[in-house]
C-alpha cells in the first residue's frame, strides 16, 4: 500500500511537469492556432541553464527564477519566427517551430555539451501515511497547482488574459475592436516559454536532462493536450496527471521499458476517437 | 521540351559521374540517391495529398530491417528488395487506416509517435536483434551477379530512384493525381465532387511508404547491417527538410532538395574534420544547417527552391508580343 502511495505521488509529479509543458502547447494553440513543436525545447533550456547558474554559484531561487526567464525569453524568440511574418498559416508555423527546437539542438551542444545534466534540488524526505516522498515531488505538485491557479485568474480576470482569449475565440472579431492579434500571439509564445521553463527548473533535480530529452517531453505533453483537444487547460491537466501516474505505475510495477509505448498508444486512439467525432469541414482552414 | 531536354542531361550526367567518382565520394553520392527516393515520396504526400508526416524514417527502418532479416535467413536478396518496398507499403495501408482520419498537425504527432513506437519495439525485441541490431547482411545480389562494390550500389540507386520518379510522374498526371491535388485543397469540396478522399489518401501514403522501404531495403545491404540508432527521429525531419527545400509537389525538386542538403551537410562535415575544430562540431552544424534552411526556406521560399528558380527564370525571358 505504501509502495502504492509512493507511485501515485511520484506520478502526480512527473504528471504535472508535463502538464505545465502541455498548458504552453494549449496556451499557444489556443491564441495563435499553431501547435508549438518547440514546446520541450523550453524545458530543457530552464533546465540546462539552472545547473549551469547553480554551478557557478548562484543561490536557489535566483537561479531558478532566471532559468524560467531565459526560457520565456526563447519562447518570444520561437513566437518571432513562427508567426511574426504575416501570412504564415498554422502548418507552416508548426514546420517554422520544428526548425527552432533543432536550431535548439545545435546551440544546447554548444553551450552545454552532449551528455545529461542535473541540478540539485530541494534535499530530503517525508513520510506521508508509511510512504517515503522525496521533498522535490510535493514542490513539483505545489508550483503546479499554485500556476493553474494563477493562470485561471489570469486569464479570467485580467484584461491581458481577456484580449488573450478573445484572439483564441475569433481572430478577426478581435482585430475590429482593436487588439493586436500578432502581439497576443507573440506574449502566447513567451507564456508558453514561461510555463515550459518552469516546467524545466522543477524536473531537472528528479531526472537528469540532455539536448534530446525535449522529444520525450514535447510526445507526453501533446498526448496530455490531445485529451483537452489542444484547446481545454483542465482537461489537459487531468490528462496529463493520468498519464503520469499510468506512466509511473507501469514503471513502478515492472513495465517500464514499455512505458513509451502506452502512453504514445493511448495518445493516438484518443486522437482518433477525437477526430471521429468532429465533421472534416470543421477542421478546415477558411 | 526544355525541361525533357534538362531531365536527360541530369540522367546521363548522373550516370556517367559514378565511374569517375572516388569510394567516399560514391558513399555521398549513394546516400544521396537514397535520401532523394525518399523525399519524392515526402514531398508526394505533403505537396499532393497535403499531410505531413514525420514518421517516414519508421518506412525506411522497416524496409531496411524486412530486406535484411529476409537476406539473413537465406532468401536471395532480390527478393528482399522486392519486399522491403511491399512490407513497408503493406505496413502504412494497415496504420493508414486509423491514422490518416487525423490531419494537419494531429497526422504528424501520430506519426512521429509511431516511428517512436517502433524503434522502442526494435531495440527490444529479440529477432530484430535488439539495440545491437543485425549485422553481417550478405551483399546484395542478383543470379551470377554480386554487388561487391560501392560502384554497384551507386548504379543500383540510380536504377531505384529513376524508378521512384517515374512511377510519381505517371501518378501525379493521371486522373487520381488531380483528384490529390484537389483534395489537398479541401478534402469537402473533393469529396463533394465525388473523390474517394480516403482511398486516395491512404494510397499515397502506401507509395510514400513503398519509396522508403525501398530506400532502406538498398540502405541495408550497402551499409551491412542495420540497428534502431540508424534511424532517428531526426532523420524523418531530414526528409521534411529536404522536400520543403526543394519545392513540394515537385518530383525534380525533391531530388534538388535532397542533393542540396546532403552535399551542404557532407561540406559542412569535412569543414567541421578539420584539425582544431571540436568533437561536437559535425553534430552542431549538421542541426544547425538543417534549422536554419528549414526556417528560412518556409518563411521567405515557401514555394521551395526550385519552383522560385524556374519561376525567376521564366519571369527573365524577353515578353513575348501577343497582339
Amino acid at each position: 500500500m505504501s509502495a502504492f502511495l509512493t507511485y501515485l505521488l511520484n506520478g502526480l509529479a512527473v504528471g504535472c511537469a508535463i502538464a505545465l509543458i502541455a498548458g504552453g502547447l494549449v496556451v499557444i494553440h489556443r491564441v495563435t492556432g499553431v501547435v508549438n513543436f518547440a514546446q520541450g525545447t523550453f524545458a530543457v533550456v530552464a533546465g540546462l541553464c539552472v545547473s549551469s547558474l547553480l554551478g557557478l554559484g548562484l543561490p536557489h531561487g535566483v537561479s531558478e527564477v532566471a532559468a524560467v526567464l531565459v526560457a520565456a525569453l526563447a519562447g518570444l524568440l520561437t513566437g518571432l519566427a513562427a508567426v511574426g511574418r504575416r501570412g504564415t498559416t498554422p502548418l507552416s508555423s508548426l514546420i517554422v517551430t520544428l526548425g527552432v527546437g533543432v536550431l535548439a539542438y545545435a546551440v544546447e551542444i554548444v553551450l552545454w555539451g552532449d551528455q545529461p545534466r542535473s541540478a540539485p534540488g530541494l534535499a530530503g524526505a517525508v513520510t506521508l501515511a508509511g510512504a517515503r516522498i522525496q521533498t522535490q515531488h510535493l514542490l513539483v505538485i505545489g508550483v503546479t497547482a499554485a500556476v493553474f491557479a494563477l493562470l485561471a485568474l489570469f486569464f479570467g480576470r485580467t484584461y491581458l488574459g481577456k484580449a488573450l482569449t478573445a484572439c483564441a475565440s475569433n481572430p478577426y472579431a478581435a482585430r475590429v475592436v482593436g487588439i493586436d492579434t500578432r502581439l497576443m500571439g507573440l506574449l502566447a509564445f513567451a507564456l508558453g516559454g514561461l510555463l515550459g521553463g518552469i516546467a524545466g527548473v522543477l524536473v531537472t533535480p528528479l531526472r537528469p536532462i540532455s539536448f534530446d530529452t525535449d522529444v520525450t517531453l514535447i510526445v507526453n505533453a501533446f498526448a496530455a493536450a490531445v485529451f483537452g483537444a489542444l484547446t481545454r487547460p483542465v482537461v489537459t491537466l487531468a490528462g496529463a496527471l493520468l498519464l503520469g501516474v499510468a506512466e509511473t505505475m507501469a514503471a513502478g510495477y515492472g513495465y517500464g521499458s514499455h512505458q513509451l509505448e502506452v502512453a504514445l498508444g493511448l495518445m493516438i486512439v484518443v486522437m482518433i476517437v477525437q477526430a471521429g467525432r468532429r465533421p472534416a469541414i470543421s477542421q478546415e482552414q477558411t | 521540351m526544355i525541361g525533357r531536354v534538362a531531365g536527360a542531361l541530369v540522367a546521363v550526367v548522373t550516370l556517367a559521374l559514378p565511374a569517375v567518382l572516388a569510394d567516399s565520394a560514391l558513399a555521398v553520392y549513394i546516400l544521396l540517391g537514397l535520401a532523394a527516393m525518399v523525399t519524392v515520396g515526402v514531398s508526394l504526400l505533403m505537396g499532393y495529398a497535403g499531410q505531413v508526416s514525420l514518421g517516414q524514417g519508421a518506412f525506411y527502418a522497416i524496409g531496411a530491417y524486412t530486406a535484411a532479416l529476409l537476406a539473413l535467413h537465406g532468401v536471395p536478396p532480390v527478393i528482399g528488395l522486392v519486399a522491403a518496398p511491399v512490407a513497408a507499403a503493406g505496413f502504412a495501408l494497415v496504420i493508414g487506416v486509423p491514422l490518416l482520419r487525423l490531419r494537419g498537425h494531429h497526422l504528424a504527432f501520430a506519426t512521429l509517435a509511431m516511428q517512436l513506437i517502433l524503434l522502442s519495439l526494435a531495440g527490444q525485441l529479440e529477432f530484430t536483434g535488439g539495440d545491437i541490431g543485425l549485422q553481417a547482411i550478405p551483399q546484395f545480389s542478383a543470379g551470377s551477379f554480386e554487388a561487391g562494390s560501392a560502384l554497384a550500389y551507386a548504379y543500383l540507386t540510380w536504377a531505384g530512384l529513376a524508378l521512384v520518379m517515374l512511377v510519381t510522374r505517371n501518378v501525379i498526371r493521371s486522373r487520381p493525381g488531380r483528384a490529390l491535388r484537389a483534395l489537398a485543397t479541401s478534402e469537402t469540396a473533393a469529396a463533394s465532387s465525388g473523390i474517394p478522399v480516403g482511398r486516395y489518401k491512404l494510397v499515397v501514403f502506401a507509395l510514400s511508404a513503398a519509396f522508403a522501404g525501398l530506400a532502406g531495403g538498398i540502405y541495408c545491404f550497402y551499409t551491412g547491417y542495420v540497428a534502431p540508432g540508424s534511424f532517428p527521429v531526426l532523420i524523418s525531419i531530414q526528409y521534411i527538410v529536404m522536400a520543403v527545400v526543394g519545392g513540394l509537389g515537385t518530383i525534380w525538386g525533391a531530388v534538388a532538395g535532397a542533393a542540396a542538403i546532403t552535399l551542404l551537410v557532407q561540406g559542412l562535415n569535412s569543414l567541421a574534420a578539420l584539425p582544431g575544430m571540436p568533437s561536437y562540431a559535425p553534430g552542431v552544424l549538421s542541426y544547425a544547417v538543417y534549422a536554419l534552411v528549414l526556417v528560412l526556406v518556409v518563411l521567405f521560399l515557401p514555394r521551395g527552391l526550385l519552383p522560385a528558380v524556374t519561376g525567376r527564370l521564366r519571369r527573365d525571358r524577353p515578353p513575348v508580343e501577343t497582339r
